[in-house]
């Protein structure tokens, strides 16, 4: 087995033999390529009608490269990035199927399902070949998240259906244009068996054409470049990817790693909770990750396909060894994952529904983070806030409209951990979904709700030299009677792990408020406002019902649906994310800065990171001040 | 009334002879997912060099009944 050559070592001769073009060249039409995925992801963002891509940028574009070279997927978009890691397989898988000597010029094949492409089945990956000289020379591809695909609960996201049947419109691979004609047959599959047809239509029409845009992007480049040239480049891209990938895996320790996380429960009922375990064995410049020991596939549709772990594993692996690595199918050259068939992270059909896929696979991450930190000492990552804890709800107005409010009124975006870099950010998406954070104002619009809350709440970073970021704090009011789908799965143990000695993050809740006499002011956020709440997720005490780590569970399911009256309140608090390094060791102003910006109370500086601050943040902020001599005896008892 | 679930292990099955690369007699043949899909490899369990790679199904451990027309 030698080792490949290097390719900053390679001579200009051999680049050319090896990727048909010189290496200028080769990074020109690159990022041409880039440019294409980015300018049809625009194009799509701009005409979509459906608020999960216009607010959520819920899909991502690539392009793979020719059956006869395995379908590389060399170039991938800037967006949600468990997407991005499945629809190599997913092409590769679909055109396969399908036989890649069944498709012509001007075909969009589509596929959903989620054994055979990954993800879940809203999830409809869009796939149009690119033909040169008679054949296909590459493949440009759009996966898009659809608002609905049919099964029990309008729009899908809920943990509470028991298999495939009930999950959802399973297609495989596919015509939905044939030679640029749509094939009617596929549409009225579709539009029979889903809700909300009037808008998947006209999205349906604006992928078609973005992925006309990559096809004419494409043949530019072959046109102008040579499609040796253009084949090399795929093919250089890759390499690159498994290149860094190589030596970033190479800085690790050999040995054989452990780590795991925890899902709460599954949609029937609290008895059983889930452990996503996983063993890295690392030797030289491979990795190999197995999962075994982790707990059997969900009763209900938690699960996710092994594809999706496959994303994690290189998710993870990407971030904490190295982030500039170019994601492509070059990434996982040197990894392999392991598993046995049908855990809650690779299950099967049709028992194994797969629904909430990403709190699944965002627990391979958690559990490779859990691993490989002790490992990697200041290089480690603290955990982010976990569980999208994914909110639906839907009703009638009271003049009779029907509405719908998806992935928007939860705890669906929240904070990172803390890294070397410094804090973690506080109000984003997991780390492997990388999406938008939809407008108050389009929230209000679309569904009766009025968003009274969005905000950092105080005292959730985990503690460190560096700070996790915040937990979010999220109050709306539903203007209607409602019924409310709750998803949040990592409210157990923390999430929001501590890295290089850091502390976690604490773990959150949601809570309903029922009506209040006229009332429209604000709900407090003391400890004594909980008990008065109907408590829904997340370990309270038992009596003010406020978070309590030493407290009960509450079951987000132990009401399938969430019936609340009109003037409801609904509280969602993410988990807060972990630090990095010892809290002892932070700089004593960025802990006033903390307290001026109320992310850390005065108590908190005190307790938590040993700093004395005096005076009144709310009244006189700018009147702050570190008592220096206190603090230096308070942070020498520690 | 719970029913008992062991949590699944991936199935190893020893391969006679030793790793050309580091002598280790604890090759294992099983299945992979990695770039390109999946794999049936016969891998060194000590040093992780594959001695043998060869595609496996599309799906891995799924079949479609479709595949049997
Ligand atoms: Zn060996």
């Amino acid at each position: 087995m030698t080792e490949p050559a290097r390719l900053r070592e390679i001579s200009d001769d051999e680049f050319t033999a090896a990727y048909g073009s010189d290496r200028f060249t080769s990074a020109v039409i690159l990022n041409r390529l880039r440019y294409a995925v980015e300018h049809m992801s625009t194009g799509f963002m701009r005409e979509a009608f459906s608020p999960i891509i216009r607010d959520w940028y819920d899909f991502a574009c690539t392009i793979s490269g020719p059956p006869e070279r395995g379908y590389p997927m060399a170039v991938v978009s800037n967006s949600l990035v468990v997407f991005l890691g499945t629809l190599g397989d997913a092409v590769r898988n679909a055109v396969e199927e399908y036989g890649p000597e069944n498709l012509s010029p001007g075909d969009v094949l589509i596929c959903n399902d989620p054994y055979r492409g990954g993800t879940h089945v809203n999830d409809v990956c869009f796939i149009r070949p690119v033909f040169a000289g008679g054949k296909i020379v590459t493949f440009v591809n759009m996966r898009a998240h659809q608002l609905d695909m049919g099964g029990t609960v309008p729009g899908g996201f809920s943990a509470t259906k028991s298999n495939v049947y009930e999950n959802g419109l399973v297609i495989p691979p596919v015509l939905l244009w044939s030679r640029d004609q749509p094939v009617r047959s596929t549409f009225s599959l579709i539009f029979d068996n889903t809700r909300w047809g009037g808008m998947l239509l006209p999205d349906f029409k604006s992928i078609h054409q973005q992925l006309k845009l990559g096809e004419q992007l494409v043949l530019e480049n072959i046109e102008r470049y040579g499609l040796d040239a253009y084949l090399g480049t795929l093919t250089y891209a890759c390499d690159t990817s498994a290149e860094r990938m190589r030596d970033a895996i190479a800085l690790v320790p050999d040995g054989d790693y452990t780590g795991s996380a925890l899902i709460d429960a599954d949609g029937l009922d609290d008895t059983v909770d889930y452990t996503v375990r996983v063993t890295l064995r690392k030797r030289g410049q491979h990795i190999e990750v197995d999962l075994s020991g982790t707990s059997p596939q969900a009763r209900t549709c938690i699960n996710c396909g092994v594809l999706d772990a496959k994303t994690a594993v290189g998710v993870a692996l990407t971030m904490l060894l190295d982030p500039e690595v170019p994601f492509t199918s070059g990434t996982w050259r040197t990894i392999d994952l392991a598993t046995p068939p049908g855990t809650l992270v690779s299950s099967l059909p049709p028992d194994g529904g797969i629904m909430m896929f990403w709190e699944a696979s965002g627990a391979v991450v958690s559990a490779i983070f859990d691993a490989l930190n002790p490992v990697l000492g200041e290089k480690g990552v603290a955990g982010d806030y976990g569980s999208t804890n994914t909110h639906n709800a839907s009703g009638v107005t009271a003049g009779g409209t029907p509405w719908t409010s998806a992935t928007q009124c939860g705890g669906e975006h929240g904070p990172w951990g803390a890294t070397k870099e410094g804090d973690g950010d506080s109000y984003t998406v997991l780390f492997f979904l990388n999406n938008l954070d939809p407008a108050t104002e389009t929230i209000e619009h679309d569904a009766p709700v009025v968003m009274l809350r969005k905000e950092h709440a105080i005292d959730t970073g985990g503690a460190g030299e560096f700070r996790g970021g915040a937990a979010n704090l999220k109050d709306t009011l539903w203007l209607s009677a409602a019924n409310h789908y709750l998803s949040p799965f990592r409210t157990k143990v923390p999430s929001g792990v501590g890295a290089n000695g850091g502390k976690a993050g604490p773990n959150g809740a949601m809570w309903f408020f029922p009506p209040r006499e006229g009332a429209r002011e604000l709900l407090g956020t003391s400890a004594e406002v909980y008990a008065g709440s109907i408590p829904v997720a997340g370990v309270l005490d038992p009596d003010s019902k406020a978070p309590d780590p030493e407290g009960v569970y509450h079951y987000f399911a132990s009401r399938p649906v969430w019936r609340t009256e009109p003037g409801t309140v609904l509280r969602c608090l993410t988990n807060g994310g972990g630090g990095w390094g010892d809290p002892l060791a932070r700089d004593p102003q960025r802990v006033l800065a903390d307290v001026r910006n109320a992310y850390v109370s005065v108590e908190g500086a005190a307790r938590d990171y040993g700093v004395v601050v005096v005076g009144d943040p709310h009244h006189d902020p700018e009147g702050l001040r570190i008592d220096e001599q206190a603090t230096a005896e308070l942070r020498a008892r520690r | 009334m719970n029913e008992i679930r062991e949590n699944p292990v991936l199935e190893r099955i020893p391969v006679d002879g030793p790793c050309p690369r580091c002598g280790a007699e604890e090759l294992r043949r099983y299945p992979v997912v990695s770039e390109g899909g999946w794999f049936q490899v016969v891998k060194c369990q000590s040093c992780l060099y594959s001695v043998d790679r060869e595609p496996w199904s599309r799906l891995g451990p799924i079949q479609l009944l479709s595949d049997s027309l």
